[in-house]
């Protein structure tokens, strides 16, 4: 087997398996709350049947009202090219600079932002203007975190930083890399819309982000989005199990060392599963005006390990 | 081949306002002037880029003819900003003659022919000048050619003061400057270039000191740095469209030639200490000037803000290229090099554009006010097209050219982890930080631009009705979105260049080589996108054209849409420390507060600088003024006494001394 093939490979999974997440996810929240829960085929099914929907245009909307899902979900796609899961390479790693990864997603969330305002209702302005405010504030945390690893492992290319990490014992884990999780994970939360910053289930207007933008898209369009939002959540979660515990992670091409390799990952992402299930199920959504806090001890944190980086120094 | 091409550049430039003031009363100039003025930029592209090819730089020494030494040249540096002088000139002079023919009478027409390749003419000499009296006649006269061009729009005392506080303002700059070029005066006869730069290495400590901090307060004022910037907002408003472009797009970036003549050329070493201070500066601006640029309405004013952002963002770059070359990290120095000056050439690309478009805006809607716009997209596709490529681009975004300085910038800024010094270790990653802010924030404030004014619907008459402009703005539009899209695309196009100037400029033959991977990623990775945006838009759907969701509610009003002022409303909050707001909600009649007739909401910052720090200055000067009037007591014999208490003063003064 070559690189090539476990990238396409490690590509595939993380794509397909997306829309499961979220049904795992949806289905500890179940267990926590006695409920039986949905299928996980549950996803699956929706965008099946939203794929087989007719697509609504509003009147008064442009051509880039329905350009915009297809530029959200490639960027997505491609920025989930770069991401290595069980192995430590990517589809696309030689280009997997984190900067260019950031900045991908950026694009995407861009343009949903436009269609979201070509909707012309009070909505789509109201998910974009508050998605952009939650953006413009994650950014500095997000680029601020990764760079301090990426100044640790002398690297800015994510396979490369992983690999990094990979070659590091465990227990020599510096400080730096402990307060940088804490920061990328609060970033995480914000950027994939999650419990507490959003409320993926939520359809009231006092609340949601997310759901506000895209509430004006429907059939094909909103299949896209919701399966890129998938996407996204999956990629973060590979993106912080494999800068902070890649321990377990092949790296040999041979089948005896990938078969184990893609287990480890399996019971990584369940692990992490658990902890989004739990967290989302015991704490309430913040109200709006504290989500600028939340990010703004993500960003002291972050900036914490950029300190601690030179501190570190030999 | 180079000289003659050089040199007719220069004559055309000099000679059309001339042969336009002479021959206005003809038809035919309003052709001709346009075409020439295309003619001598296309000459001044063929220049750089055969001066560049061949490295036979051209030279025109005016010395013999004039009473100083007057030297015009090219070198790979001048070369850089020539090209954009002519690239950005050219597109701008297409869109002009649509323009001034439905702004400006006859006569009005003629002067803005007269002073627009003047103005441009100006910058082409500060940008070329081999000695300091050529970069400093250059320097007054693209003052004084610019505030032509917008006395030439209109007449108001609101205009008058803003001209006003721009001339202050610049000759106060240019004092610097003039300041910072006779430091050399005693070691570098003549002040030519070339003697200034045998001179920077042998300069006295303190007189070096003297002479960055003057460069850097002079180049500042004219960059628009936060705290010297208020005349940027004031004048670059008031302007016509085209020039506007021109001021924002091209002015400004003679500031950082300055900048960079300075610390790369002049000093074969410029201390740390500059370096951070150009870092600090940028720092400030970038985030003030795109917090500002966040609230305010009217575009012009909106993007002469986001100007200040830009230059802040380069200046970051500036800063670090020079910390690096400081510590001897040279191929760094050589990357934030790269960044910065490729930041500067897109900056005057897609900011230039943007006031272009705000120009073929307010044309067809006559008004530049964010919250009576939108839907314009359908009304004026290839204006549209053109704003989005633009509103990308400044955004940041890949495949849009304003990624490629911002990503160099980000990779840069990673290299401050391996220099020895501790503080250079933690302020350069922490750029970072503000560098993904602003980012954040420009993304944030160009979707509203882009989302209110082109998307949705018309939230006005006037824009409901909006055409598509005249064919010549959007070729000058459509010209500079493609600019930005190939380099954004393919940005060894910009990189390649850059990369050789900024080994040239660090003495590192190796900096080229610090960009790697970077330029051929892009275009595979466009490749890449393009492929699934079409994979994904392809999919079989059947689409029906319906009203926008209302809750059930009969019909929705354009008015109900978000407007600019909602949009920011959050960041507005969050930041509201920057701006302290004064929030007034007037409802109308008072005694039916549940069924108003009228609800007006108004929110205006309060924080400005003219109000918290030039007002304290002036009222300093004035109340020591105030004081120093008990002198004045009209007496005659009072004034005999100060002379000759003076006097005395003086000859004690040099008895000390000697």
């Amino acid at each position: 087997m070559n690189t090539t093939v476990v990238g396409v490979l490690q590509f595939v999974l993380l794509i397909a398996s997306a829309p499961l997440l979220g049904a795992l996810i949806a289905r500890v929240k179940a267990f926590i709350q006695r409920r039986q829960g949905l299928p996980l085929w549950r996803p699956y099914a929706d965008l099946a049947k939203l794929l087989r929907k007719q697509d609504l245009v509003p009147s008064s909307a442009s051509p880039l009202f329905r350009f915009a899902p297809a530029v959200l979900a490639a960027t997505t796609v491609l920025a989930a090219a770069f991401v290595p899961l069980f192995h430590g390479s990517a589809l696309l790693g030689f280009a997997g600079d984190f900067v260019i990864f950031v900045y991908l997603l950026a694009l995407g969330r861009f343009f949903l932002g436009l269609g979201a305002l070509d909707s012309g209702s009070s909505f789509g302005g109201m998910g974009a203007s508050r998605e952009m405010m939650v953006s413009a504030l994650a950014e500095a945390p997000l680029l601020l975190g990764l760079v301090s690893v990426a100044i640790l492992a002398q690297r800015a290319n994510i396979v490369e930083m992983v690999t990094w990490t990979l070659g590091q014992n465990f227990f020599d884990i510096s400080a730096v890399h402990a307060v940088a999780f804490a920061a990328l994970a609060m970033v995480a939360v914000a950027e994939t819309g999650r419990m507490p910053v959003d409320n993926p289930t939520t359809h009231l207007e006092l609340t949601m982000i997310h759901e506000a933008m895209v509430l004006e898209y429907s059939g094909p369009s909103l299949a896209l989005i919701e399966w890129a939002q998938a996407v996204k959540l999956h990629m973060v979660f590979a993106l912080l199990v494999g800068l902070f515990v890649p321990w377990g992670m092949a790296t040999s091409l041979t089948l005896a060392g990938l078969g184990p390799a893609l287990g480890i990952y399996i019971l990584k992402l369940l692990a992490l599963v658990l902890v989004v299930g739990l967290l989302e199920s015991t704490i309430a959504k913040f109200r709006m005006y504290v989500v600028p806090e939340f990010l703004g001890i993500a960003a002291a944190l972050a900036m914490l390990a950029v300190v601690f980086t030179a501190l570190m120094r030999r | 081949m180079t000289q003659p091409l050089f040199q007719g550049h220069l004559l055309i430039l000099a000679a059309l306002p001339l042969l336009v003031l002479f021959g206005w009363r003809s038809p035919g100039y309003r052709r001709l002037a346009p075409a020439l003025l295309v003619a001598s930029a296309l000459a001044g592209l063929s220049a750089t880029i055969l001066a560049w090819r061949t490295g036979q730089f051209p030279v025109l020494d005016l010395s013999h003819i004039l009473p100083f030494p007057f030297i015009l040249g090219l070198d790979r540096l001048s070369s850089v900003f020539v090209f954009l002088i002519a690239a950005v000139s050219a597109a701008a002079t297409v869109f002009t003659l649509p323009y001034v023919e439905r702004h400006y009478s006859h006569g009005r027409q003629a002067w803005i022919w007269v002073f627009l390749p003047l103005f441009v003419l100006s910058m082409i000499v500060v940008v070329t000048a081999g000695s300091a009296f050529a970069f400093l006649f250059g320097w007054e006269l693209m003052t004084l050619f610019s505030a032509a061009l917008v006395a030439v729009d209109g007449d108001s005392p609101e205009r008058r003061h803003n001209l006003v506080i721009y001339l202050l303002m610049m000759h106060a700059g240019a004092a610097a400057v003039l300041a910072c070029f006779l430091l050399f005066l005693p070691y570098a006869p003549g002040l030519t270039f070339t003697a200034i730069r045998a001179a920077g290495g042998v300069l006295p400590p303190a007189r070096t000191i003297a002479t960055l901090l003057l460069a850097f307060v002079g180049f500042s004022t004219k960059a628009g740095v936060i705290p010297i910037h208020v005349w940027l907002p004031k004048a670059h408003p008031i302007a016509p469209s085209p020039v506007s472009a021109l001021m924002s797009g091209l002015m400004l970036k003679t500031a950082i030639y300055g900048l960079v003549r300075f610390g790369f050329d002049f000093f074969p070493h410029v201390d740390a200490w500059w370096g951070y201070t150009i870092l600090l500066a940028g720092a400030v601006s970038a985030l003030l000037g795109i917090l500002y640029a966040l609230t305010e309405r009217d575009l012009k004013r909106l993007l002469a803000y986001s100007s200040v952002e830009n230059v802040g963002i380069t200046y970051l770059g500036l800063g670090s290229a020079l910390v690096f070359q400081s510590q001897g990290a040279s191929t760094w120095a050589g990357l934030a090099l790269v960044g910065a000056l490729a930041h500067t050439v897109n900056h005057a690309f897609f900011k230039s554009l943007l006031f272009l478009g705000a120009g073929s805006v307010s044309l067809t809607t006559h008004t530049l006010n964010l919250d009576e716009l939108g839907g314009l997209l359908k009304r004026m596709p290839f204006t549209g097209a053109s704003m989005l490529v633009a509103s990308c681009s400044i955004a940041g975004l890949p495949f849009f050219n304003g990624f490629v300085g911002e990503w160099l910038l980000f990779r840069s800024f990673l290299g401050g982890a391996t220099l020895p010094n501790a503080g250079a270790h933690i302020a350069l990653p922490l750029a970072a930080g503000i560098l993904a802010l602003v980012g954040g924030l420009s993304a944030a404030c160009f979707l509203q631009v882009f989302g209110i004014a082109f998307l949705g619907r018309p939230r006005d008459v006037e824009a409901e009705y909006a055409e598509e402009a005249p064919a010549g703005m959007w070729i000058g539009t459509g010209l500079l979105a493609l600019a930005c899209a190939a380099v954004g695309v393919y940005p060894k196009l910009l990189l390649g260049p850059l990369s050789q100037l900024a080994s040239q400029l660090t003495g590192n033959q190796n900096a080229a080589d610090a960009l790697g991977l970077l330029p051929a990623v892009l275009p595979i990775l466009a490749i890449a996108v393009l492929a699934v945006v079409f994979l994904a838009a392809a999919l079989p759907r059947a689409t029906r054209v319906t009203a926008t969701w209302a809750c059930g509610l009969p019909g929705l009003s354009p008015r109900m849409q978000y407007t600019a002022t909602a949009f920011s409303k959050p960041l507005r909050s969050v930041f509201a420390v920057v701006y302290k707001p004064d929030r007034r909600v007037e409802v109308l009649p008072d005694n039916r507060p549940y069924f108003p007739a009228t609800v007006t909401y108004r929110s205006v910052r309060t924080t400005s600088f003219e109000q918290s720090l030039y007002r304290p200055a002036v009222d300093a000067v004035v109340a020591a003024a105030q004081q120093l009037r008990r002198l004045h007591t009209g007496n005659i014999q009072m004034y005999l006494l100060y002379i000759f208490l003076t006097l005395i003063l003086l000859l004690a003064l040099v008895r000390v001394l000697r």
